[in-house]
């Protein structure tokens, strides 16, 4: 997505809609991150997410497609895919748990740390969330802002209800105030562009 | 339960019925009974088809009672799709009413000459076998409309659809749920063609003038089935995530993972998996007017299941479960949910089990019988099924005769039985217990069960590679002890992580039965389940050589982690070496 232009696009919805973005959430968003460090300090520092939260409540991490055991020593490189989720079900649910009783079970995909020199940089990253981190996680990503590919996000728009636009309160293009129904234009963003998108989930007034 | 029924089918001038004690059979239930009477009682060498296999019903050892999540079916015998022993277990109502008439066991035995359909009514009276042509080849949906008509809504049925008459090796048997729905299924392993083969199309459970089962130690009872609740609710896959997405929520992790079977076994991850997801389904689910959030059974405080609807809000299906899911999707690159919710209502009415049709037709879709992803032509499969079809007929018994009827060499069976929703390449523990499992490939068959707090075999290193066998073994031997409660298995991350809800579950069956429950105790009564079920199984014939994966998994690396399965026969062959 380097050198490609990017827009600004900041929406200000009702708590309501914050469901209508979880497809995107679930599949993937591109967010800016400072690579090189740990998962850990990326969690807890980048990403503000207290430790005992991250302990408690995000049992199940993959990075790059590979479940973790420690956040510690996983190191994370430009592009990686990182995945949050919840405690999961089944016993290949209790298998992909973080330092679990049930880990070896998945030896063979499991994350190990790797000594190689990983530049310290920013960066982008994508990062995933599942089940019931997409409620809690979810709002500080889109507040934070995702990158996303402006036919991605033309494609997204295209499809939302009557529902979603009246959830939508207001809406900055690259600073300016844009009617939210225009957002369904196709047209609107150039092609091959990608779009910096924040999500702001204001209190009922 | 204090009594187990026989009724011989085949009995000279028609069906008859005796009433007997436990005898040798106090104190089991579930798979338990299941396993050690199939064992006990049918030779190993019957065909499954015939008068000399029997069909075992028992529900649990605390079905019946006060208890949450007791709800479990177990039905036991020759299985007709591996040759092996089968136990088959589900929800619905069935195993509640039956154990509150006091039934621990009721078992079909012989086979009645001619054509004639029989229904049996089991009520506080007894039990009556009676003659009823006119439900000849009706499906599950139809076939309980019918008979609520005459038997009411207040009862419970236990149903074989057209596939079990035709007695097709992927057949079920049906549960109906709290609202008499035909939608919980013993479903693996041809249980319904055991049931179609004895000509038994139906069997009503009334319970009417019945109490609940007294404990011996009501207060402690109560207690422990308190703190049991309070465990299941507060933990956070049983209390959170199950209820809110059900089984589902595992189709995101399993594909992030890269274990997630894809068109036919071929790669990891499927592109459209976030279209399938449970949490994606739970949004359709509620957005439409139905559920994310249903119990299959009264008295179930998980509610893992839901209600799907149309586009119209009319009802299509319960909450496909994610091996469904997974069967009829991503294993056939299909990413459409309403797609993979009619062909879950296909496979629950017409009485098959979802995950071997499901790859069933994804075996036929790699042998060119239709292309992967296409949609009608999955839903097409099926209508032969429904039909009777002579091509309905072979997908109708399963993908280890769909693939040899047209040549397919990659075809994910174990001792004949598809494979469930989890890549043993990627998850390679999981392919310990699919190859050496008792009950051909079968994903609960080695559950998480609390084998830490067990203790099951001693201290095991989990962090070890070669912990591998010793987690499979162990995880078999408490699944085996479990699903002889007729406890929902899905109690299972609350008391592995909670010794206290453990223990709470020990005192419930201790103080149900006046008795001292410890973990030795259920060790003890898996392990013994296990090796009547391999004593069984090695007098039917089955070897060492049977207790593998297709060799595709050891040949094919499988995208995005490029890996076989790497586990030795020699390690294979330690798992019931205790």
């Amino acid at each position: 997505m380097k050198n490609k232009r990017k827009t600004n696009l900041i929406l200000n919805m009702d708590q309501d809609q914050l469901g209508d973005f979880f497809p995107l959430l679930q599949k993937g968003v591109t967010v800016e991150a400072h690579v090189g460090c740990s998962l850990e300090l990326l969690l807890s520092h980048q990403w503000q997410i207290p430790a005992e939260y991250a302990a408690q409540r995000i049992t199940t991490i993959f990075l790059n497609s590979r479940p973790i055991d420690s956040l510690a020593t996983a190191i994370i490189n430009e592009d990686a895919v990182i995945a949050l989720s919840g405690a999961m079900p089944g016993l290949v649910g209790a298998t992909m748990r973080r330092g679990g009783y049930y880990a070896a079970m998945r030896e063979g995909i499991t994350h190990h740390a790797t000594n190689g020199n990983v530049v310290d940089r920013n960066a982008t990253v994508r990062v995933k969330l599942f089940n019931l981190l997409l409620p809690e996680l979810g709002p500080g990503f889109l507040q934070r802002g995702i990158i996303i590919p402006a036919g991605e996000l033309s494609r997204f728009f295209n499809g939302k209800s009557e529902y979603f636009w009246q959830g939508c309160r207001s809406a900055l293009l690259d600073n300016f105030p844009i009617l939210p129904h225009l957002l369904s234009r196709e047209d609107l963003f150039p092609d091959q562009s990608t779009v910096r998108l924040s999500v702001n989930f204001p209190s009922p007034d | 339960m204090d009594k187990i029924a026989r009724i011989d089918m085949g009995a000279a001038g028609g069906p008859k019925v005796t009433v007997g004690d436990l005898g040798e059979y106090a104190g089991l239930g579930g798979r338990a009974m299941t396993s050690l009477m199939v064992a006990a009682e049918v030779h190993p060498l019957a065909h499954p088809l015939g008068a000399e296999n029997k069909l075992v019903i028992s529900p649990g050892m605390l079905s019946g009672t006060t208890g949450s999540m007791t709800g479990r079916l177990s039905v036991g015998c020759k299985s007709p799709l591996t040759g092996t022993i089968k136990e088959s277990n589900a929800g619905g109502q069935a195993a509640q009413v039956l154990a509150r008439l006091g039934y621990a066991a009721v078992v079909l035995e012989g086979k009645p000459e001619g054509d004639d359909l029989y229904k049996i009514v089991i009520n506080k009276d007894g039990i009556q076998v009676i003659v009823d042509n006119s439900l000849k080849l009706m499906d599950n949906y139809p076939l309980v409309a019918k008979l609520r008509q005459e038997y009411g809504d207040k009862v419970a049925y236990m149903t074989i659809g057209s596939a079990g008459e035709r007695k097709l090796l992927a057949a079920s048997i049906a549960c109906t749920d709290p609202e008499l729905r035909p939608t919980r299924h013993c479903g693996r392993g041809g249980v319904g063609a055991v049931m179609g083969a004895k000509r038994v199309k139906a069997i009503i459970i009334d319970d009417a003038g019945m109490k609940m089962r007294p404990p011996k130690d009501p207060e402690k009872y109560r207690d422990a089935n308190r703190k049991f609740v309070e465990g299941l609710r507060k933990h956070p896959v049983t209390g959170e995530g199950l209820p809110a997405y059900g089984t589902n929520v595992l189709t995101n992790v399993l594909n992030e993972a890269g274990g997630y079977p894809t068109n036919n076994f071929k790669s990891g991850q499927f592109a459209d998996s976030a279209k399938l997801s449970g949490e994606t389904q739970a949004a359709l689910e509620i957005q439409r007017g139905g559920s994310a959030t249903h119990g299959c059974h009264r008295g179930c405080v998980i509610q893992c299941s839901g209600i799907y609807n149309d586009k119209d809000g009319n009802y299509v299906t319960k909450q496909p479960e994610y091996e469904t899911v997974w069967s009829h999707g991503g294993h056939c690159g299909i990413s459409n949910l309403d797609t993979v919710a009619k062909l879950d209502y296909m496979d629950d009415n017409i009485g098959v089990d979802t995950i071997e049709m499901g790859v069933t037709i994804g075996v036929a879709m790699d042998a060119g019988l239709a292309e992967f992803g296409d949609d009608a032509a999955a839903i097409r499969l099926m209508e032969e099924v429904e039909k009777g079809t002579p091509l309905g007929r072979v997908l109708g018994s399963g993908a280890a005769i769909t693939g040899k009827v047209f040549g397919v060499e990659r075809v994910p069976v174990v001792k004949d039985q598809a494979l469930p929703a989890y890549d043993p390449r990627a998850v390679q523990g999981i392919g310990v217990t699919y190859a050496t499992t008792t009950q051909g490939a079968d994903h609960t068959a080695g559950y998480a069960i609390a084998t830490n707090i067990l203790k099951v075999g001693g201290d095991v290193d989990p962090l070890k590679t070669e912990g591998q066998i010793e987690l499979s073994r162990n995880l078999q031997i408490a699944t085996a002890a479990i699903d002889s409660t007729g406890m929902c298995l899905f109690i299972a991350f609350a008391i592995m992580d909670q010794p206290e809800t453990f223990q709470a579950l020990l005192d419930m069956l201790g103080s149900f039965h006046g008795i001292t429950m410890t973990g030795d105790d259920v060790v003890a009564l898996g392990k013994k389940v296990l090796s009547a079920e391999r004593d069984f199984n090695t007098r039917a014939g089955f070897t060492k050589h049977h207790d593998r994966l297709p060799r595709f998994f050891y040949n094919e690396p499988i995208a995005p982690h490029n890996q076989t399965f790497m586990m030795k026969d020699e390690e294979l062959d330690e798992v019931f070496n205790w």
